[in-house]
């Protein structure tokens, strides 16, 4: 009995190496850039674009190490991540809590759902003039937009993972005298996490997009002013060189959400037969 | 053989709310400590009379009574096994055994050693850090075996647990569960609507009718214990049952 135990647990164990990252991926990753910006430089030299209007990764790179050299960006910077933070833990929280609220009573989530609808598909982009007249010229009006962006993808992509449950895991925990507080911690959480992590990732990158662009139409500091200021002067490379940094900074976020999701998700790598 | 009646079933009627009955007329009798098996036709109620008893199913009319009081889902001297293994995919083999008993109200320390025990009961030692994700069907089985007797409860209400398994596993899960009820002193109800599971594991056979009158047979398994299900496939008087209870099946469906 337990050498057939054994053995099946090998075979379980030998599919396990699966998702490891092979080298050659890196080193695919690394020639795909590097031909990249050697075509882009390139094209700039040879005279096939004008350098003016797409500036070369030597100029991008130029304006970055200005940027941080005398440290010119850093109050801006700092604005805009104070705005990016507020904005994703507000939708984080309301989000999931609101889920949570809507998963549980059936009769206010059908009466709710086709104004959350509406709201969702409204170009809240658009609201973001009306938000600085609103929320004034300040951080306030930014992280309103972001919010308005972040909090609908959390509370539907939370909502999605509440939704069909495995009937069959609340049963047994009901039998087994659960009462709804740990079916929930113990059920209806962990089987919402993998729908849970994809709606994070997505509400950072448009917490952030909302910041920006908050940024872009008023205010006194962030990144955004100085996008709109580089741009008024035509300063690609200073532009670009400013979407760098700010793909570069959601990027390390998304980097450390996937490292927690690789390690609350790790029941799920690698098989076939689990939900979600 | 004078044992106490653990659970009574006289007279009950099952509706759903619809005005002809699931089940009407139907009488059950099991004593403390025993093993029977319920055996029908698809749609004979079988199942039904279970979640009756698990207190899933309210009753039309009629009483239930089990261990003297009124049949209530979660309560604490009972444990349902279903019919899927209903594992936590997110826990480990040995997570998931800890489940029952961390909902059974039991302190850590002697979480961890019971699960241990349990665990090694149903010769899952090896796998027992793995995820279900990872484990055979008739591993997950095991597992859900053991997380039920882990609780050590006075009464197992089991709804096929083992029809998705091919044969030969059966007969190893069969050998299992009787290694585990053996040494619990349970009372086991057992639905299936495999005759040779219900013969290998139970002290008595009852005969559902289809027509959802309940018990029309019932056949006495007078086999020695402890079994083996494999030794019984050789048993002459295994297929004597098997003969009989297959007739009687076939009348029931009639």
């Amino acid at each position: 009995m337990s050498d057939i135990a054994s053995s099946e647990a090998k075979l379980g164990a030998a599919t396990r190496s699966a998702g490891r990252r092979p080298a050659s991926i890196l080193v695919a990753r690394t020639l795909f850039l590097a031909a990249f910006l050697a075509l882009w430089q390139g094209a700039v030299a040879a005279g096939w674009v004008n350098g003016a209007f797409v500036s070369t990764p030597a100029g991008v790179a130029q304006s970055l190490w200005r940027l941080f050299k005398n440290g010119e960006i850093f109050p801006d910077l700092g604005t805009t991540v104070l705005e990016i933070a507020i904005a994703f833990a507000a939708s984080v929280v309301l989000g999931i809590a609101s889920a949570v609220v809507l998963d549980r009573n059936d009769w206010l989530n059908r009466t709710l759902s086709p104004f959350l609808t509406a709201f969702n598909s409204m170009p809240r982009i658009a609201l973001g003039p009306l938000f600085i007249l609103w929320f004034g010229i300040g951080i306030a009006s930014k992280v309103v937009l972001a919010f308005s962006l972040g909090y609908f993808i959390m509370l539907l992509s939370t909502l999605g993972g509440l939704k069909n449950v495995d009937r069959d895991l609340l049963l047994m925990s009901r039998l087994f005298g659960a009462s709804e507080l740990r079916l929930f911690w113990h059920v209806r959480f962990p089987w919402a996490l993998p729908g849970i992590f994809a709606g994070l990732k997505l509400t950072l990158i448009y917490c952030s997009a909302g910041a920006v662009i908050g940024e872009m139409i008023a205010a006194k500091s962030g990144l955004g002013v100085l996008l709109q200021s580089f741009s008024g002067r035509f300063d690609v490379a200073g532009v670009l060189a400013l979407i760098l940094v700010v793909a570069l900074l959601v990027m390390a976020l998304t980097a450390i959400m996937e490292l927690t999701e690789r390690h609350l998700l790790e029941w799920s790598r690698g098989s076939t037969d689990v939900p979600g | 053989m004078d044992r106490a009646i653990d659970i009574s079933v006289r007279g009950l009627a099952v509706s759903f709310g619809q005005p002809r009955n699931v089940l009407s007329g139907v009488e059950l009798a099991v004593l403390r400590g025993e093993f029977v098996a319920l055996i029908g036709a698809s749609g004979c109620g079988k199942t039904t009379l279970l979640n009756v008893i698990a207190g899933l199913v309210p009753a039309a009319s009629g009483t239930v009574t089990v261990a003297g009081s009124a049949p209530a889902a979660g309560r604490r001297d009972i444990c349902y096994v279903l019919a899927r293994d209903a594992l936590l995919p997110w826990r480990t083999v040995m997570g998931n055994v800890q489940y029952g008993l961390e909902l059974s109200g039991v302190g850590r320390a002697e979480r961890e050693r019971r699960a241990a025990l349990y665990v090694e009961k149903v010769g899952l030692r090896a796998a027992r850090e793995l995820y279900p994700s990872r484990l055979s069907q008739g591993m997950r089985q095991r597992a859900s075996l053991a997380r039920a007797f882990a609780v050590g409860r006075n009464l197992y209400l089991m709804d096929e647990p083992f029809s998705a398994l091919d044969s030969q596993t059966k007969l190893v899960l069969h050998d299992q569960l009787l290694g585990l009820w053996e040494t619990s002193g349970a009372t086991v109800v057992f639905v299936t609507h495999d005759i040779g599971e219900a013969i290998t594991l139970a002290d008595r056979v009852l005969v559902m009718s289809k027509k959802g009158t309940g018990v029309v047979d019932e056949i006495r398994v007078d086999l020695e214990r402890p079994r083996s299900a494999e030794a019984l496939q050789a048993d002459a008087h295994y297929h004597n049952l098997y003969r009989r209870t297959w007739t009687s099946l076939r009348a029931s469906a009639q």
